[in-house]
């Protein structure tokens, strides 16, 4: 659906579903030069057994207009002031990668928010090199394509795809192609400078669920683990043979843990 | 994996890996109708296309997935889905795409059957087609109408040969916000990818070199997922709720991949243009092979151009690779590596040469096919093009005593005794005519 915030025209994919502001919303938040479409198979999927899904394009990203935002700090408050244009009161924050940290700092700063958490792909830093920086500056394209290949895992490279006849890298290179120019740059270098997902996790009190991936080249295991360790009401699935993607590599299992999850 | 498979890897194994339970080196030929639901529930979600999987055979299967991912994968495209022929690839495609009152600009330049369905069948549902020399930019332009929805062609025109430059039709393309649909059946993904040059959509007879074995008939679409289905209204029931799905809105929902996914829930749900698990198993085994069997087919083409160029008995040869030809530079830019092992001749003797020429080789087969691993030829004004008008015929470039040749795999030498056979059995007429 189309929604103005503050003052951009923004896209939230609600899953083929009206939203219908009728209890806890589950927030779908994308990762550094996704869009709303990282979550084709979840919005959808989770719409349809009546859960109140947003999955927002965050400014210049997918279909949303404006800037992209320049810190994990500003995107959690904006994503806190898009539930307060919807009069959402509670919600549960699902994070992709970057969307992992916004959920984080989101849930420390605005406990009363947020019920509960999803982290997928994440850890409590995203350092990115500086080469891949300079690619997201410089050469947009090498970078979409590097970033494509390394998160996709062995299955991905395989082109063994649950959704018939796709390509994950194509499909990848090309979703992350229909973003604003300048939205990878900002993003990466949102991930880079954030250093407050130590004393976020600290404070978060509510459940989590963190879903790692065995063969994650982007945010390694070992670090989503120490996430998981460093979150005192959480609980994690790590799906072996499965890369970055996880949301679209995996996703029968990854839904069935959120359900199961979020059944609770 | 330390980087992305290139092409002749990913000929072998894109789409496939092996299944846990079985662990099936090769690809499993999948040879149901149906799927059992895990439950009710799960039946649902696939319907609504909530998580991907097959349902039934007619909208998909496991087997062609495999062939369409490895197409997909092959031409650098987000998605492919394949059809039971390349006709059936190119019509649903138009049928997915245009509205009653829907316009094309295409090739005049074409195979008969994909001229016919434009100039003939598809005006029945109220889609009417400009039909445009190739090569002709400025005509093309001139021809988009506010209610025109894609331009068409062929890379490599059949039988004619003509070479369409996808970079600067792309641009024409896109300035006019319509999609460029390409039928890359002659050049195959090997020669040319397209969508790196600005085509949209890509139709692919895989009966032909892709399969290369003659023994099924395939078709394909493949999706760029460069085209922006949402930036004017042209496009509304992929760009706007459609009837399927509680008004899906395809574009918004599947993003670069929308086009794919309206062909499936439409396209194959509703015209059922399937193609067979078997004949999918077949096609993928050609597939493995295509590199190797692309440069054996650019090797013997270009043999085979020296000979007929050099021979006494014919009249004219066409092919790209030849500096005669109007689109050989646009050609050699292209596809560095061959515009395709399709060589069209005369011989000196006209028709009734031509037509002994045919009846006498034996090695080379006279069949409606090209592409295959054997030699091919055969009369296209008789077979191939009849079906088509005489004005047609003339501005598709076909003349008469035109012998379509498709350079197959044999080895040289014998494919060369061969036309020497048929050559001598046609010099009566060259001694006619003289």
């Amino acid at each position: 659906m189309k929604h103005q915030l503050l003052d951009t025209q923004i896209h939230i994919a609600t899953g083929g579903r009206s939203f219908a502001n009728d209890g806890e919303a589950l927030v779908l938040l994308h990762g550094s030069g996704q869009n709303h479409l990282t979550w084709v198979l979840q919005s959808r999927y989770f719409a349809y057994r009546g859960f109140q899904v947003l999955a927002p394009d965050f400014p210049g990203h997918g279909l949303s207009g404006g800037m992209p935002l320049d810190s994990i700090e500003d995107m959690a408050d904006w994503v806190i002031a898009l539930l307060d244009s919807l009069d959402v009161k509670t919600a549960c924050l699902v994070g992709h990668s970057q969307g992992c940290l916004v959920a984080i700092d989101a849930a420390a700063r605005y406990p009363e928010r947020v019920s509960r958490l999803g982290l997928i792909a994440g850890a409590l830093a995203i350092p990115v090199n500086d080469q891949l920086l300079t690619m997201s500056d410089k050469a947009l394209s090498k970078a979409i394509s590097v970033m494509t290949s390394w998160g996709h895992g062995p299955m991905a490279h395989m082109h063994d795809n649950t959704q018939p006849g796709h390509s994950f890298l194509g499909y990848g290179n090309r979703l992350m192609a229909s973003n604003h120019a300048n939205a990878l740059r900002h993003d990466l270098t949102a991930c880079n400078n954030y250093s407050g997902g130590k004393a976020a996790a600290a404070k978060i009190t509510q459940p989590v669920l963190c879903i790692l991936a065995a063969s994650d080249r982007m945010t390694p295991v070992k670090f989503g683990t120490a996430m998981a360790d460093s979150l005192i009401n959480s609980e994690r699935v790590i799906m072996t043979g499965a890369g970055h993607m996880l949301p679209a590599e995996r996703p029968a299992e990854v839904n069935d843990a959120l359900r199961r999850f979020l059944a609770r | 994996m330390s980087g992305d498979y290139k092409f002749d890897t990913l000929s072998l194994h894109a789409g496939h890996v092996p299944d846990e339970r079985h662990g099936s080196r090769a690809v499993p030929i999948h040879q149901t109708t149906s799927y059992v639901f895990q439950n009710t529930e799960h039946a649902a979600a696939l319907y609504n296309q909530e998580l991907g999987g097959h349902l039934y055979t007619r909208i998909s299967n496991p087997t062609v997935a495999v062939l369409e991912q490895r197409v997909a994968a092959l031409e650098g495209g987000v998605a492919a889905t394949a059809t039971a022929s390349g006709m059936a690839a190119l019509s649903t495609a138009l049928l997915v795409l245009c509205s009653q009152g829907d316009h094309i600009v295409s090739s005049s330049r074409m195979y008969g059957a994909n001229i016919n369905l434009l100039e003939n069948t598809l005006p029945r549902f109220g889609i009417t087609t400009s039909f445009i020399d190739p090569s002709d930019l400025d005509g093309i332009e001139k021809a988009i109408q506010p209610n025109t929805k894609m331009i068409f062609g062929e890379v490599i025109g059949n039988p004619g040969l003509d070479i369409m430059d996808v970079e600067a039709v792309g641009k024409i393309a896109a300035k006019a916000g319509i999609p460029l649909m390409l039928d890359c059946t002659f050049n195959t993904p090997w020669l040319l990818k397209p969508f790196e040059l600005g085509a949209n959509l890509i139709v692919h007879s895989l009966t032909k070199w892709i399969g290369g074995h003659g023994v099924a008939i395939g078709g394909a679409v493949v999706d760029g997922g460069n085209f922006d289905w949402g930036q004017n209204d042209k496009f509304p029931t992929i760009a706007g709720p459609h009837y399927a799905m509680d008004g899906i809105n395809f574009y918004e929902e599947f993003g670069p991949a929308a086009f794919t996914a309206k062909f499936r829930a439409e396209g194959m749900y509703n015209f059922g243009p399937s193609l067979s698990p078997t004949n999918a198993f077949h096609i993928l085994q050609g597939m493995e092979t295509l590199p190797l069997r692309m440069q054996r087919h650019m090797d013997n083409t270009a043999k085979m151009l020296e000979f007929l160029c050099g021979h006494d008995a014919v009249a004219w040869v066409r092919h790209p690779n030849l500096a005669d030809h109007p689109g050989h530079e646009l050609a050699k830019r292209m596809m560095p590596r061959g515009a395709g092992s399709i060589i069209v001749f005369g011989l000196k003797g006209g028709r009734d040469a031509g037509r002994t020429f045919i009846e006498s080789v034996e090695l080379a087969s006279h069949l409606a096919n090209v592409g295959d691993a054997k030699t091919l030829v055969i009369h296209p004004a008789s077979t191939t093009h009849s079906h088509i008008s005489a004005e047609a015929m003339i501005e598709g470039g076909l003349s008469d005593d035109m012998i379509r040749l498709s350079v197959g795999l044999e080895d040289f030498d014998d494919i060369k005794a061969d036309f020497e056979m048929g050559f001598r059995a046609a010099a009566k007429f060259t001694k006619t005519k003289d």
